[in-house]
């Protein structure tokens, strides 16, 4: 591809894969993300790495999980109804700590819904769709590039800390193309892999940074992978003791490496008297609507998260410190303010600015919001 | 930030996705950035179709048009949905035969006969690219010339020939247009 | 691709092959997958196999508990899927013998759909199927393989659902080799075990195991060794019409052997056809 080139946001989910030495994808056809399939159908075998249509969602989230055991970095995609679908399997790479990456390009719902229109409305499902308490960490990207480079960083992600990485993004960004300069990736970070004798192994003990070391099979270790909760030797365990152990181990591992994980998007925030906390399109058009309200001389600023979940809790805090108020706009009945609320905690007020019929948020829609908390 | 809107609208099987995309590779190529999003309905011929292009200096904020500084119509079908985003400044150009009823608030219509032009030269699926021409001269967005070029390498070698006279065809009509 | 060879008849101790330090082991006594579990073990024995390289896929329930206790890379993933998880596992890494463990519900209830296309597929991997009719694991539910008029937990007044034939679903979806035995005839279950993996494309290993502590209690089968015994009534067909097996606990026949050994292309090979492709014409 030549550089700059104008690329779909999907196909450029497919390119940041490849840059970051995805050879293995599963995947089933649905729509805003067929492309993403269909784009990586064509890469991968030039790729040396291996495409597979699945016969459904649960298989391909399966599939991608299996590669990835084998010890190759694995991708599937998919949307609302498929994203349903694979939550079980995603919650098994969440509880045997398998790297894969999982897009899901939102559309209207609930059920069938929309197909063809973008939405929002898998916020939370990205976050606790699956049973239990369980790790994940969600990227939102908003701009075609920022697709590209986010889901680069998700394998990095996925790699490094051994967790399922969720790349979250509207129809209306999937389907827009842009104009990029595909980078090469600054980094590409693979999982550490077990090294040693086999006596001295446990394949679920950790030090300091909490993350195991992966073993490949193969490589002598011949290790047990279970989605019963486990001990360090990987065996199912219902001992109080050594499941707290685990599952404390499970669960702060992401907080240990927050630094590593969390990325937000400040704009114009220091002086502003409202704060409008946005992800995907919502976030471009208060980009928009900020120009036009500052020209009017109307403080408004955003803070947007780029890693979405874990949520920004302390960076959130700090942002809207001292702000008349907080929109949020997004494209669902309210799904992020409820984190944004939880988290200020009445520090300030704060507003939504719900948009689900299908259509994308406009800036003049949120210029009007911010005028009404400015008064 | 500076940007330009554009869109491309007719009936679903008039190829205006094809131009949108040749202007807009036209457009990265002279270092712009731009941001291009389609609609259209599920069938594949008939139906509303569109392309627009929002094109900056820069990555655009709001990648959507929310104010058309030029529109290209080829069918009355995309009359309705693009009524709310036109100025009386828009350069509209419209298909004289396709479109009886143009929209009321651009100050000036350019009804061109684009389909009719394309029959003349022998095809009507080039209809698209007389559009290209015509809009190429009227919009000033970009020199036609290197748009030209760039639509020629973009289109089936064995259909350069058609394509570039349609181009020209287009330029043409506009021109007399204008200086009328 | 796979390490495997024929080797004579070398001692086999299934101690070689097991995660001692796990023992005891979960199975109620006289489970007939113990047996099976044995028959595989020493099937990779004798075809020479390297623990390293043997990976072994399970889903969820009594059989798919089952390979934990194997010494190799083993994977227990979730209910119905692990012929999609080994499927990914296969295709990333060519150079494992891939063993799906699986039960009757496990792959022809939930799994059924995986189940298809692995053997449309035919990627080379074996599924040992263990059937003994019933949902052990979560107390003793009907599944797609209980007998008619059987006693479960959801069929208190008898099954009256039609029976599956796994060996004949597998035919049907394209498997290039599917065979069938009993536990009770654990050397010949041994040899077909053997010839599933060494056969190159997917095959199904469908084994009659017996679950006596909740199926064969629930239907006064007798204690293992009678239930074992039964499988040797049931596995001739004239003897089902037997009179001296008592009505309605005439099961359906079944018969064991081996029915489909074919060779198609093997899908690793074929998606390997598509990487040169791909890199040749840039397409």
């Amino acid at each position: 591809m030549s550089n700059p080139t104008n690329i779909q946001g999907n196909a450029a989910a497919a390119a940041g894969a490849i840059a970051a030495g995805c050879r293995f994808y599963a995947g089933y056809p649905i729509t805003p993300s067929s492309e993403i399939a269909e784009q990586m159908a064509a890469r991968l075998p030039k790729a040396g790495g291996t495409f597979i249509q699945m016969e459904d969602e649960l298989g391909s989230m399966a599939a991608a999980v299996g590669a990835s055991l084998g010890g190759v970095k694995a991708m599937t995609a998919t949307s609302g109804p498929g994203f349903s679908l694979k939550q079980e399997n995603l919650g098994y790479a969440a509880m045997t700590e398998t790297p894969c990456v999982i897009v899901n390009v939102m559309r209207g719902g609930p059920s069938t819904g929309l197909p063809t229109r973008p939405a929002q409305a898998d916020i939370m499902q990205a976050r606790w769709g699956t049973h239990g308490d369980h790790p994940v960490i969600v990227l939102a990207p908003h701009t075609v590039r920022e697709i590209y480079e986010e889901t680069i960083r998700a394998f990095n992600l996925a790699e490094a800390l051994r967790v399922p990485v969720v790349v979250l993004y509207d129809e209306t960004i999937g389907h827009l193309v842009e104009t990029v300069t595909l980078k090469e990736p600054e980094e590409i970070i693979t999982r550490k892999w077990a090294e040693g004798p086999r006596e001295d192994y446990l394949p679920y003990a950790a030090d300091e940074d909490m993350i195991p070391a992966f073993p490949r099979p193969g490589d002598g270790y011949r290790t047990h992978t279970t989605g019963l909760t486990h001990d360090e030797r990987g065996f199912p365990t219902q001992d109080p003791e050594k499941v707290t152990a685990f599952m404390e181990r499970l669960l702060g591992k992401l907080e240990t490496h927050r630094d590593l994980i969390e990325k937000n998007e400040l704009v114009e925030t220091e002086d502003a008297d409202v704060l409008i906390v946005a992800i995907g399109t919502p976030a471009r058009a208060a980009k928009s609507a900020i120009r036009e309200l500052r020209g009017e001389g109307i403080r408004a600023g955003l803070f947007r998260p780029v890693t979405l979940w874990p949520f920004p809790e302390e960076a959130l805090k700090a942002a809207a410190k001292g702000k008349r108020a907080v929109l949020v706009p997004e494209m669902n009945a309210g799904q992020m303010i409820l984190e944004v609320e939880r988290v200020l905690a009445g520090a300030a007020p704060v507003r939504g600015l719900n948009v689900f019929n299908g259509e994308p948020v406009t800036p003049a829609q949120i210029a009007t919001a911010v005028k009404e908390l400015a008064k | 930030m500076s940007q330009t809107q554009i869109r491309f609208s007719g009936s679903g099987g008039q190829g205006l996705i094809l131009s949108a995309r040749i202007l807009a590779a036209a457009l990265a190529a002279r270092g712009k950035f731009v941001a291009q999003s389609q609609a259209y309905e599920p069938t594949s011929r008939g139906g509303l179709s569109r392309s627009d292009l929002v094109v900056s200096d820069r990555e655009a904020d709001y990648p959507l048009v929310t104010s058309l500084d030029c529109v290209v119509i080829l069918d009355q079908v995309a009359v309705a949905a693009s009524e709310g985003l036109l100025r009386p400044d828009t350069v509209t150009i419209t298909d004289a035969a396709r479109v009886s009823a143009p929209p009321r608030e651009p100050k000036r219509v350019f009804a061109l006969p684009i389909t009719g032009k394309a029959r003349d030269i022998g095809n009507i699926r080039v209809a698209n690219i007389v559009a290209l021409g015509a809009l190429a001269e009227l919009a000033g967005i970009i020199d036609p010339d290197s748009l030209r070029e760039t639509m020629l390498d973009l289109v089936p070698p064995r259909f350069r020939d058609l394509n570039a006279e349609a181009f020209d065809a287009g330029r043409e009509m506009a021109t007399r247009l204008e200086n009328a | 691709m796979n390490e495997i060879t024929v080797t004579s008849a070398d001692a086999f101790d299934i101690r070689d092959w097991l995660r001692l330090d796990l023992m005891p082991h979960f199975m109620c006594p006289g489970c007939g997958h113990g047996i099976a579990l044995r028959a595989l073990l020493w099937a990779c024995h004798e075809l020479g196999i390297k623990k390293d390289k043997l990976a072994i896929v399970s889903g969820i329930g009594c059989s798919g508990r089952t390979g934990a206790y194997i010494d190799a890379n083993t994977f227990h993933t979730t209910h119905g899927r692990p012929l999609a998880f080994a499927t990914g596992l296969k295709l990333a890494r060519p150079d494992l013998t891939v063993i799906v463990i699986s039960g009757d519900g496990d792959s022809l209830a939930i799994g059924g759909n995986h189940m298809i296309h692995a053997c449309r597929r035919n990627l080379d991997m074996t599924l040992m199927l263990l059937n003994n009719e019933v949902y052990g694991m979560t107390g003793g539910q009907v599944s797609p393989t209980t007998s008619a008029e059987r006693f479960t937990t959801t069929t208190p007044a008898g099954n009256v659902e039609p029976v599956f034939d796994a060996c004949k679903l597998a035919e049907g979806a394209g498997a290039t080799f599917v065979g069938r035995e009993a536990t009770l005839q654990t050397p010949a279950l041994k040899d077909l075990l053997k010839a599933a993996i060494s056969h190159k494309g997917f095959s199904v290993a469908e084994v009659i195991s017996d679950c006596t502590e909740i199926f064969g209690r629930k239907n006064a089968m007798g204690n293992s060794a009678e239930m074992v015994l039964r499988q040797k009534h049931t596995m001739i067909p004239e003897r089902a019409q037997d009179d001296r097996v008592p009505e309605p606990f005439k099961p359906n026949p079944f018969p064991t052997g081996v029915f489909v050994d074919q060779q198609r292309p093997e899908y690793g090979e074929l998606y390997e056809q598509v990487r040169k492709r791909a890199r040749e014409t840039g397409k």
